[in-house]
């Protein structure tokens, strides 16, 4: 179904609502975040005016509801045909998910186990963003090589900061464009455009439950900046992480988890290999193995993030799934 | 969870309290839950203290606790589970540490409550586990709806009571009586009364007491900031880099003045940091810039708009969006999970945030209100009111006061504003009056019609100005033509009522709607006894009011 939502100053905005959505999710899956609070139906604080179109309204307190006809609560306001919303604030005022378009130099590059880089990178202060790196711990940032067309997502590995560093933990792939341009090309001082923050695999910070992070591969990245949050907060949630390699040497180096562990004391760590050296003493086998192994002893079912490459991925959810974890339990993010 | 404690609880099918998964203002259970358990540790340990203020012999720190302790639970303070936690252990720690210093001192400790002895779980799952006893509702079976509504209110006007005590505590007032009274507040409730006279008088005790806390906030802030003046706020930005300091905590704005003095960064106030503008000490700070945005329930647009960090030094907090998440701090007893906390007075990240922003990029064309109306700056000008009144200008005084919220059922007080006749004059205070402070009311003579008194705690300095007029004119403050037109949300207005009540003051409209804790009985006791009247339509408001001066 069409939406158009009209701001007070008569901006017109069109989105789309899929069958059950309420007008409020619709518009947040579209990057719009109107004003809401209990998304309940109870506060009022989502009240608009549908000025065309059917719907119908969920459970929610008359006390709420705007005077006047088509006075509807986005949160509980279900379009049934295609809608005309008129919101009461101007668009200027209408929260934005903005993704901005931003330029950055590369600052530092080197090696990060057998297979991965570290890379770098420092914004160049702008109009709109200034020097702010700002985003959630999770999200990625797509890169655009100098003067290419060449655009790659990569997952942040740090903490949102105001010093404008952005840092990214890459594998290179052989024979791939970007892989490629780290591995010959790039150096300090190469600027790349970048699109971001984008993604909405981040910590459900109000959950109580114990958390999971599966990382394969380079997708430990955006765990990592989950965990520096964690660490940073002193955040005192149960947390455990299955790190899944290749290759023992593939790993990050022993120091990054010593430190992670350092400020994050319940922190626990298994790494998994794929194909152990002899005498190694991790465990030997894929991190779906490991979290098949590590569920059965689980005392409640935790909160699981997942990372890594389609089929590590797939991997780990059969696994979750078999294992009877609420889907609502589980966050994930397809490199 | 369940939870009743303000305006916008849930109330659907004619039931009214939150008691979903989650609340209207954004609380989760499992948060709810944690509060309740922190509520009851601190009736067992106000129990104790209580003990220990009687024999002469109180702990200063265990009595800043509580109140840091009780404010964290107010409507839109602290959302973060982990604070609960940690706050539910300290208060077993400190409870503990009472009792071993009333045993060292020899009293006997029999007749202790129940919450008193509580020993709570060591981990969060465990907690969870015990929270129903600690639940508002807990013996409803036992007592009946009256008694949980009474026991409620007291609760929860104590709560108010304790931020404004926290508020001025943190400025230096600290005043053995306001500890004492708290403590007994809580010895009273750590026992479950069930009397309903005794739950009254208590709670009337408790305006009382509320009375002496808003007078030692008064004497805080006038102290620390000099008396408020008549002062031009801008409410337009200036192009510079910029904070935005929200809440009520004037010593949090004041330590932020002087943190970015010299920086380039200008301050802004929002929601009920306004009235800091009129405080002589603070309006000096030239890059105290002005005033930006509304009530707290347009943070979500303000705060994304701001080109800056935003600090909230209380309520009202509700759940940030990305776009400011990582540049709203938290202050004192706010929290929300993922949110940085300032600690030990330490801005730098913020001021660090600022210069890492884009700020302001143009200066706005300047408009301006006119704030600082406090009892001094009234008072001064009491003789131009005196013969106003006298010579027939000015027939009556509404006092439009406290707080706003995102119900449509508020605009009541908009329009309350904007019908009363050109002939009275209207009082404001508490974020309410961002419904209708950018108005063009005009004069009456010199003077303007409408006086922001200032924040909700300015209660005080109203009923200073009622009382002076009353005295000026030699009648009680009820037979004043004067009407109290109020509008709560959240539980440091239900501490004001109770002064209202307290004080025996009449002529007085609550609205949006009346507090769900309070049955249906007790509502009439409200109306019977004290005279409260719910509100109906401004215009028939109005014309009563003026009906029965006249
Ligand atoms: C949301 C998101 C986040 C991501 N975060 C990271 C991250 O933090 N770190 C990181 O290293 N990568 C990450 N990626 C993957 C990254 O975007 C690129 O796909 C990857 O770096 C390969 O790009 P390339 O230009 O070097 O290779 P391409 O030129 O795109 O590919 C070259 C060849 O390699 C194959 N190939 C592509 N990707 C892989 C792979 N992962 N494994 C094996 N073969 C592959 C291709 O099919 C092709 O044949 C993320 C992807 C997504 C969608
Ligand atoms: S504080 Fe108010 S909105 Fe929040 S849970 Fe309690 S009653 Fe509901
Ligand atoms: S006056 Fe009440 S509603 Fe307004 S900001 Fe203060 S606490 Fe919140
Ligand atoms: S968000 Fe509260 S009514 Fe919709």
């Amino acid at each position: 179904m069409k939406l158009t939502l009209q701001t007070r100053d008569a901006v017109s905005l069109q989105i789309d609502a899929a069958p059950g959505q309420s007008v409020l999710a619709a518009a947040e899956a579209a990057g719009l975040y109107p004003p809401a609070m209990c998304r309940d139906g109870q506060c009022g604080q989502c009240a608009a005016h549908v000025r065309a179109g059917s719907y119908e309204m969920g459970p929610h307190s008359a006390a709420a509801l705007p005077a006047g006809p088509g006075g509807v609560l986005l949160c509980r306001c279900l379009p049934t045909a295609d809608l005309v919303v008129a919101l009461p604030y101007d668009d200027a005022q209408l929260p934005r998910q903005s993704v901005p378009v931003r330029a950055a130099v590369v600052e530092a590059l080197h090696p990060c186990g057998a297979a991965a880089v570290s890379l770098v990178l420092r914004l160049v202060p702008d109009a709109a963003s200034g020097q702010a790196a700002d985003f959630l711990p999770g999200q990625y940032m797509e890169l655009r090589l100098p003067g290419g067309t060449v655009s790659r997502a990569y997952s942040l590995a740090n903490l949102p900061n105001w010093d404008g560093e952005l840092e990214f933990l890459i594998r290179l792939v052989p024979g791939g464009a970007f892989s490629g341009w780290l591995a010959t090309t790039a150096k300090p001082g190469d600027r790349l455009e970048l699109r971001g923050p984008l993604g909405h695999f981040t910590l459900d910070e109000a959950s109580p439950r114990p958390r999971w992070m599966v990382g394969g591969g380079c997708g430990f990245a955006p765990l990592l900046s989950m965990l520096r949050q964690m660490a940073s907060f002193q955040d005192p949630t149960p947390v455990k992480l299955i790190y899944g390699v290749n290759r023992a040497a593939e790993a990050v180096p022993e120091a990054l988890l010593a430190e992670l562990r350092a400020d994050l004391p319940q922190l626990e760590t298994i790494l998994a290999v794929w194909q152990p050296e002899p005498g190694c003493t991790a465990f030997q086998g894929s991190s779906a193995e490991a979290l098949a192994v590590a569920l059965k002893t689980a005392a409640t079912p935790p909160d699981l993030y997942v990372c890594g490459p389609p089929k590590m991925l797939d991997a780990v959810l059969a696994v979750a799934r078999a294992a009877g974890l609420p889907p609502a339990q589980i966050f994930a993010e397809r490199l | 969870m369940f939870c009743f404690q303000c305006e916008q609880t849930a109330r659907q099918d004619g039931q009214a309290g939150c008691a979903s998964a989650k609340g209207v203002c954004g609380k989760d259970e499992t948060t709810a839950d944690l509060q309740d358990l922190l509520i009851y540790q601190l009736k067992g340990l106000g129990e104790l203290s209580s003990r220990l203020h009687r024999r002469g012999t109180p702990d200063q720190d265990a009595d800043s606790f509580i109140l840091y302790a009780l404010f964290t639970t107010l409507t839109n303070v602290n959302f973060d589970r982990t604070v609960f936690v940690k706050l539910i252990a300290e208060a077993a720690r400190r409870r503990d540490g009472l009792r071993g210093a009333l045993e060292a001192a020899g009293e006997p400790l029999t007749g202790l409550s129940a919450a008193a002895h509580f020993a709570p779980a060591a981990d969060l799952a465990g907690l969870l586990a015990q929270a129903n006893i600690a639940s508002v509702r807990a013996g409803l079976e036992l007592v009946g709806e009256d008694v949980i509504g009474l026991r409620a209110l007291l609760l929860y006007g104590l709560k108010g009571v304790a931020a404004y005590a926290h508020h001025a505590e943190v400025l230096g007032e600290q005043r053995a009586e306001i500890y004492a009274g708290i403590a007994h507040a809580l010895d009273v409730l750590a026992h479950d009364p069930a009397d309903i006279g005794l739950l009254l008088d208590e709670a009337l005790a408790l305006g009382q007491l509320n009375l002496t806390v808003m007078e030692a906030l008064d004497a805080a802030n006038t102290g620390s900031f000099g008396q408020p003046t008549p002062t031009r706020v801008r409410t337009s930005p200036v192009a510079g880099k910029a904070i935005l300091v929200s809440g009520h905590d004037l010593r949090d704005l004041h330590n932020i003045l002087e943190a970015t003095q010299g920086t380039g960064i200008n301050i802004y106030t929002h929601g009920e940091m306004l009235p800091a503008h009129g405080y002589p000490k603070l309006h000096a700070y030239p890059h105290l810039a002005g005033n930006y945005g509304g009530a707290w329930q347009n943070q979500q647009q303000e705060f994304s708009d701001f080109p800056g960090p935003i600090v909230m030094t209380s309520n009202c907090l509700i759940e940030p969006r990305p776009a400011y998440r990582n540049r709203i701090f938290t202050a004192g007893p706010v929290g929300w999970p993922g949110l940085r906390h300032i600690q030990h007075d330490d801005y730098a990240q913020v001021i660090q945030a600022a210069q890492a922003m884009p700020g302001f990029a143009d200066t706005a064309p300047k408009t301006s209100i006119l704030v600082g109306f406090a009892r001094e700056a009234v008072l001064g000008a009491a003789q131009t009111v005196i013969d106003a009144v006298k010579a027939g200008a000015i027939k009556h005084f509404f006092l439009i006061g406290g707080c706003d919220g995102a119900a449509p059922g508020r605009n009541y007080y908009t329009d309350f504003a904007d019908h009363a006749p050109d002939d009275t004059v209207l009082l404001t205070l508490g974020c309410g009056k961002y419904r209708f402070n950018s108005h063009e009311f005009g004069n009456i003579g010199p003077l303007p019609r409408l006086l922001d008194v200032g924040q909700c705690n300015d209660t005080y300095s109203a009923i200073q100005i009622a009382s002076a007029l009353a005295e000026a004119f030699a009648c009680e403050v009820n037979d004043l033509p004067l009407t109290l037109v109020v509008s709560w949300f959240e539980q440091k207005a239900a501490a004001v009522l109770l002064t209202l009540l307290a004080l025996g003051l009449r002529n007085l409209r609550l609205g949006p709607s009346l507090p769900a804790f309070l049955t249906p009985a007790l509502l009439n006791v409200l109306v019977e006894k004290f005279g409260v009247q719910p509100i109906t339509t401004a215009e028939a408001d109005i014309a009563a009011a003026l009906a029965r001066a006249a």
